[in-house]
């Protein structure tokens, strides 16, 4: 600004100058080796008040830097000068140092889960549900988290397992204020797709994953991604959201394609929610999702995965504190392209939790999902799951992927699982399932948990 | 293929009629957007702002601070804060810190924002603060001390000062309407707190025994002596040997005062109180903790009311039939 002035300035006072003013076209060229000189002149006058002005300026502003110097100052000890009379506490001792160190929130907690399974070959839809009759390792989760700087904070989760770590979740968040209400996560985390997806697995209310999810996301969706959110300001809480990114973790459904310079390849996931708060007690979620990649059964195949979630909590404030009823339902729709066909599947659950004293719940879960591409009638009978035509197609086109990262269905599965809950406190949980397993392409299974959940560390924020 | 080009087009008008939404709603209010995480300091906050904020709280004054309902619908109120007032000490630490992270406000989002007010910073006397190694094997504890401070009306004078200092920061315009509502509202406040001390002179020394370690402040305010809690360590309900042992203890001293704060179960307590011959009161412990109860001064004029009454009654009672014995 101040450079600007100076030329405005200059420019005038030249503008005003005599011999601006006598200058004139058409002279002789006596007159025009005058005129040049006296140009010339001009110049070296206006260069000089140029350099004048610059002076001054800098002057000025040393002056006024050094009066703002001073009222910092002034301000400063203001300050200082009130802090006393809020004076932050002393640290009390170790714990004190400890609470005010820079180390990030550190938290563990583990799911250990004794389990009976009336097969031999247990059928086990999700990477982390019980393996096994016997003790379970379910998972370890250890976490780490912390604000970055004033504009960032960093969570980290690592899901330890008897076979080894997986990276569940590293991703920055940012805090600050942007255009469009919106908000970035940077790196990989539980996608937003559906409701389940987003819940750590100690949080969620069964011990086995629903198997629409298994089947549709592995045990979780978590691509690396950038994923904006776009907070809506509507009278309702209404979040947008869209992410972009490499489906690096298999799932089911996605994987990255052999063509993998593609853009057009990656992940995309596209997120709708809605809450409304009816009244004090009564909450209700509703979602919608989409998400779009390729299969990697060829270049340019792709899946298609539609879903839609509901929840709703019931929970009366003022007179039973602890006591509340939740519903909760995702239904998820799937297309995925093959070489040689469409593939369509779908499948749900639903669950009813009823909280009725403040250390213990009970609920039940209804799970089911289906192809509309079955097994054929003369492969049904032997439920042999080499034979099923459907996995066989995958199964070539996916080029010698594991059974498990198959596309597809073997036709319909349901399953029901009531379960009871007690937490000791905030920081335990016992939780005894029962899980009805009822397949058309193998025999049924009865199974039974007996879930321990530990939590030590930094205290976990309660899920809504 | 059809389905995709439907799917396309509903997308496409969605997305316009989100971006026209931000439009609409976009406009500014002059207002200075105060959300607290309590209601108390909603209220002292709405005294010291007047007409020049909107003040809104989070939880409800008959709610469980510890529990509440992280609901997404506060992150939507959140993000049109220009400042957050919350208790701090870890009482908000289940639900509050979710919503900060969603709110995507500069002004509230880091414990270094502008608008970001831990009220426990303005408070000098913490109790409990642990002075030995503590862990969780003694409950819910909280390691930087007993976060139920606003339950000393003491305390609402500092609080209100630093709500006033704040407001000024954000707001210089109005600096000396919120000076002005600062002063008057701790001439009154200080007023009142001298009316209740006369009311509860007579009552130093009481021994009660609350549900949960919430009314420490309040004794410590009062005069009163707590010898026994109904919960075996915080957040822990009773379990009956607890309570069996408590009821002894109770008799062995005489207590005559069970309280609870109104958020808490009743049954327990006033079990305990009919066994022993005490009294038990259900306490509001916040600002619209019960009807009728709005601003700070109404919340310790009911405190002090149902106290007093419950102590007159008791003791009164008692002096009664020794009369009556002696007679």
């Amino acid at each position: 600004m101040n450079f600007i002035r100076t030329i405005m300035i200059s420019i005038v006072v030249a503008a005003s100058s005599p011999c601006f003013q006598n200058y004139s076209f058409g002279q002789e060229s006596g007159d025009v080796k005058k005129e040049i000189q006296e140009l010339k002149q001009m110049m070296e006058k206006m260069q000089q008040r140029i350099t004048d002005l610059e002076e001054r300026n800098s002057v000025l502003e040393k002056q006024a830097k050094e009066k703002e110097e001073v009222k910092e100052n002034i301000v400063v000890k203001e300050e200082t000068g009130i802090i006393p009379a809020a004076a932050p506490r002393e640290p009390q001792g170790f714990l004190g140092r400890v609470a005010q160190a820079l180390n990030p929130e550190i938290s563990v907690v583990a799911l250990i889960t004794p389990a009976y399974y009336s097969l031999n070959n247990p059928v086990v839809f999700a990477e982390n549900d019980p393996e096994n009759t016997g003790v379970n390792m379910q998972e370890i989760e250890v976490g780490f988290q912390s604000v970055v700087d004033p504009y960032f904070r960093f969570d980290s989760f690592f899901s330890f397992r008897t076979e080894g770590v997986e990276l569940e979740e590293a991703y920055a968040t940012t805090l600050f204020s942007m255009p469009l209400n919106s908000q970035f996560r940077i790196g990989r985390a539980r996608a937003k797709f559906g409701r389940i997806n987003q819940i750590h697995r100690h949080a969620q209310n069964f011990v086995t994953l629903p198997i629409v999810n298994a089947e549709f996301l592995g045990e979780h969706l978590n691509p690396t991604s950038v994923e904006a959110n776009f907070l809506v300001p509507a009278p309702w809480y209404l979040e947008l959201s869209a992410s972009g990114g490499s489906p690096d973790v298999e799932t089911p459904t996605f994987q990255r394609s052999p063509d993998a310079n593609n853009v057009g390849n990656l992940l995309y996931i596209f997120h709708m929610a809605n809450f409304f708060e009816a009244s004090d007690s009564l909450g209700v979620n509703l979602g919608a999702s989409f998400a779009t990649g390729s299969n990697a059964s060829g270049p340019d195949e792709r899946s298609n995965l539609y879903g839609v979630d509901f929840f709703a909590k019931y929970r009366p404030l003022e007179n039973n504190p602890y006591q509340e009823v939740s519903v909760q339902s995702e239904f998820m729709w799937r297309q995925a392209e093959t070489p040689e066909e469409e593939l369509e599947d779908y499948g749900f659950y639903a669950e009813a939790i009823y909280r009725f004293a403040k250390r213990w719940n009970t609920g039940v879960r209804f799970d089911l999902t289906d192809t509309n591409t079955p097994i054929t009638e003369e492969d049904d009978g032997e439920g042999d799951i080499e034979q099923a035509g459907l996995s066989d197609v995958v199964k070539q086109n996916a080029e010698a992927e594991e059974e498990e990262e198959t596309l597809g269905l073997l036709g319909r599965a349901y399953r029901i699982s009531p379960m009871l809950t007690f937490s000791p406190s905030e920081f335990s949980r016992i939780k005894l399932e029962y899980d009805y397993l009822n397949q058309d392409y193998g025999p049924n299974q009865h199974a039974v948990f007996l879930q321990f959940l530990y939590a030590i560390g930094a205290h976990g924020a309660h899920p809504y | 293929m059809k389905r995709h080009t439907i799917l396309q087009r509903l997308t496409i008008s969605v997305i316009f009629a989100v971006i026209s939404m931000f439009f609409i709603c976009g406009e500014a209010g002059a207002k200075v957007n105060i959300v607290t995480s309590i209601p108390d300091f909603a209220s002292i906050a709405g005294e010291i702002g007047g007409d020049k904020v909107d003040v809104l709280s989070l939880a409800k004054g008959y709610q469980d601070p510890h529990f509440v309902d992280a609901k997404p619908i506060y992150v939507t109120r959140l993000n049109r804060a220009d400042i957050l007032v919350y208790n701090g000490l870890d009482l908000e630490v289940g639900w509050l810190p979710v919503l900060i992270t969603g709110a995507r406000n500069s002004n509230i989002s880091t414990l270094n924002s502008e608008g970001n007010v831990d009220a426990s910073v303005f408070i000098t006397n913490i109790l409990d603060l642990p002075t030995g190694p503590i862990d969780r094997s003694m409950g819910d504890v909280h390691p930087r001390g007993n976060p139920h401070y606003m339950l000393d009306p003491r305390n609402g004078i500092p609080v209100a000062k630093g709500i006033a200092a704040k407001l000024s920061e954000v707001d210089p315009e109005n600096a000396s309407y919120y000076e002005v509502n600062y002063e008057k509202f701790a001439t009154l406040l200080n007023l009142k707190i001298k009316e209740w001390d006369e009311e509860l002179a007579p009552y130093k020394g009481t021994e009660i025994v609350s549900y949960h370690k919430n009314l420490e402040y309040l004794s410590d305010w009062a005069g009163f002596k707590e010898v026994g809690f109904v919960e075996p360590k915080p957040g822990i309900p009773p379990t009956p040997s607890h309570v069996a042992d408590l009821i002894k203890k109770m008799k062995s001293m005489d207590v005559k005062l069970v309280i609870a704060s109104n958020y808490y179960p009743q049954k327990t307590g006033s079990l305990i109180a009919d066994q022993t011959g005490a009294v038990f009161l259900s306490i509001p412990t916040q600002v619209e903790g019960q009807d009728g109860i709005n601003t700070y001064i109404d919340l310790f004029d009911a405190i002090v009311g149902e106290i007093t009454a419950a102590l007159k009654d008791k003791t009164g009672a008692a002096n009664h039939s020794l009369l009556d014995t002696d007679g």
